[in-house]
């Protein structure tokens, strides 16, 4: 018979075991991802990811066309979604507050944009195909694929911004508007300044969040073989080709879409590590 | 807030008349409300010009309050509002049609807490100019050496006027946001408790810039310090339940309160 520390000892010691294993459980499937993904990766990569097309299957070739694709519509998508998100986010903090109606309205935008945080990013690809591919662009388009990852990106800004914002002291807001300044010129020149190290955090997040979107640009932009800038016509982007390579018959595909995979993985990591940086930087107490 | 049941010690008030000619800044009848609570009743009171005007007070008993109505920020959150009027020499300054943002250039503040915008301390006290009067570059760095020194921070600060003012200390960042209102050349300056989270040797200097600032600034200031309101105001207000209980030269206030509220409070038996 055990006595009650001796009980207590062991399960404690249970629990903590289970957590253990629970932990390594989670981080050994990580890295199993992460490692066959080096291997895999790195096997293919060389210099023509870089300077060659997606090739037809049996011919050498690279990533070029999709590389360059994912960078403009992501990068297009974000300055739609950064121009959007901080406005929208500025105003539920500042300026939803002032009068009932706009109470009202400040509440069902934030709920709004709250379920869209969390709605599956195919919905999201397929109402930007029926509003614009199908009836009124006409044909699959980069300008398509940008604004459905503007869409996914949008709602990150706007909870970051608002957060933010709402972080930001009174007095702070009220010194601005003491010395004369409208509210709207304390936004743009002091407060916007002292969250600028938050809201770009959530900028970037929301660009990780997208880099990696493959459902949306299937219904928008689909994919195209060749190099082109033209936003126009469909655009080639590493989602698609990953998805597109690595359910082929062909290795060379296949390995194409592991390095394509590494890519991104590494963009996204190099992200983070830029966010866990710029949130380090001093903040007032 | 309820006002508890009137007594008439309470309500008694015993208030000295500035002279007209003195009169910078005057509150007449003065009520206050956060929506359906009212929190100032019929404050008479008249600061003098270029003299330094002491408000004090427990706790909730509306001096801050009263000092938000003076520059009207209270105007920035809806459901906030004042009944009554405030003469700012002679014109009411909550006549729906004055210029806000005038006003504020007229009636600087000082916060509590520190607060330097993220900019270098150049541009920190640049910043109301820049709004305002366009100047230049000499000039500018003129008004804005002039106001440094008005705040006794320029010898501090002359080296590195491009550093960021938030990288002061606590008492350097709040005579930088002196400096920052004072260099907008305002008539009138009202401090919310501008020393409460100083050390003692940067509240002395603190509060050595505001006796040099009323030369030619009218001052208003918020104290839960009796001594640095003893030292440094002309005037005093001892304030109770958002009324005026006593207000008279600030020597008489310490020294002869007529009020028995006031006496208790400056004695350190309540509040």
């Amino acid at each position: 018979m055990f006595d009650k520390r001796a009980r207590r000892k062991l399960s404690n010691g249970l629990f903590v075991g289970f957590c253990t294993f629970a932990a390594v459980l989670a981080i050994a499937a990580l890295a199993a991802i992460l490692i066959s993904l080096l291997i895999n990766g790195a096997a293919g990569f060389n210099l023509d990811v870089f300077t060659k097309d997606t090739p037809a299957p049996g011919s050498t070739g690279g990533l070029r066309n999709a590389i360059v694709g994912s960078l403009m519509l992501c990068l297009l998508a974000m300055i739609i979604a950064v121009v959007v998100g901080i406005l929208a986010g500025t105003w539920l903090a500042e300026y939803a507050g002032r009068n009932r109606w706009t109470q009202a309205y400040g509440a069902v935008i934030r709920f709004v944009n709250d379920v869209l945080l969390s709605a599956p990013s195919i919905l999201v690809g397929l109402f930007i195909y029926y509003l614009l591919v199908k009836n009124t662009i006409g044909h699959f388009s980069g300008w398509a694929g940008a604004i459905a990852l503007a869409l996914l990106a949008v709602p990150v800004v706007v909870r970051t911004t608002e957060d933010v914002m709402r972080l930001q002291s009174k007095q702070l807001r009220e010194s601005g508007v003491a010395l004369g300044a409208s509210l709207w010129t304390t936004i743009q020149k002091v407060l916007w300044r002292a969250a600028s190290g938050g809201i770009i955090t959530g900028a970037l997040l929301a660009f990780a969040r997208i880099s990696g979107e493959t459902a949306p640009l299937l219904f928008t932009s689909l994919n195209n073989q060749f190099f082109s800038l033209d936003m126009g016509q469909s655009i080639a982007n590493l989602p698609v080709v990953i998805f597109n390579f690595a359910l082929s018959a062909y290795d060379d595909w296949r390995r194409l879409a592991w390095v394509g995979s590494l890519l991104i993985a590494g963009a996204v990591l190099f992200i983070n590590i830029l966010v866990r940086v710029l949130s380090k930087e001093p903040r007032r107490s | 807030m309820n006002a508890p049941v009137s007594t008439p010690e309470v309500y008694d008030c015993f208030t000295e008349e500035v002279p007209a000619a003195d009169i910078k800044l005057e509150t007449k009848n003065l009520e206050f409300f956060y929506g359906k609570g009212r929190a100032l009743h019929g404050v008479n009171l008249q600061f003098k010009r270029n003299a330094v005007t002491a408000l004090m007070g427990p706790s909730g008993c509306g001096k801050s309050t009263l000092l938000r109505a003076l520059n009207r920020i209270y105007a920035l959150y809806p459901g906030q509002r004042a009944e009554g009027s405030i003469m700012l020499d002679g014109a009411d300054i909550l006549d729906s049609g004055v210029d806000l943002a005038k006003l504020r250039s007229q009636v600087g503040m000082v916060f509590q807490q520190p607060t330097p915008f993220p900019m270098s301390i150049y541009d920190n006290v640049a910043f109301g100019v820049r709004l305002y009067e366009k100047m230049s570059k000499a000039d500018l760095d003129g008004r804005v050496e002039q106001s440094l020194r008005r705040a006794a921070l320029w010898d501090e600060v002359k080296d590195k006027l491009n550093a960021s003012g938030q990288g002061l200390s606590g008492g350097q960042q709040q005579r930088l946001c002196v400096a920052r209102g004072v260099a907008v050349q305002p008539e009138v300056l009202l401090l919310d408790e501008p020393a409460s989270a100083l050390d003692p040797i940067s509240t002395a200097k603190l509060e050595e810039t505001i006796v040099e600032l009323a030369e030619d600034i009218t001052i208003v200031i918020v104290t839960h310090n009796l001594q640095q309101a003893a030292r440094i105001s002309d005037n005093a207000a001892f304030m109770y339940l958002g009324r005026v209980i006593e207000f008279s030269d600030t020597e008489k206030l310490f020294n002869n309160p007529r009020s028995t509220r006031t006496a208790d409070y400056i004695t350190g038996r309540f509040g």
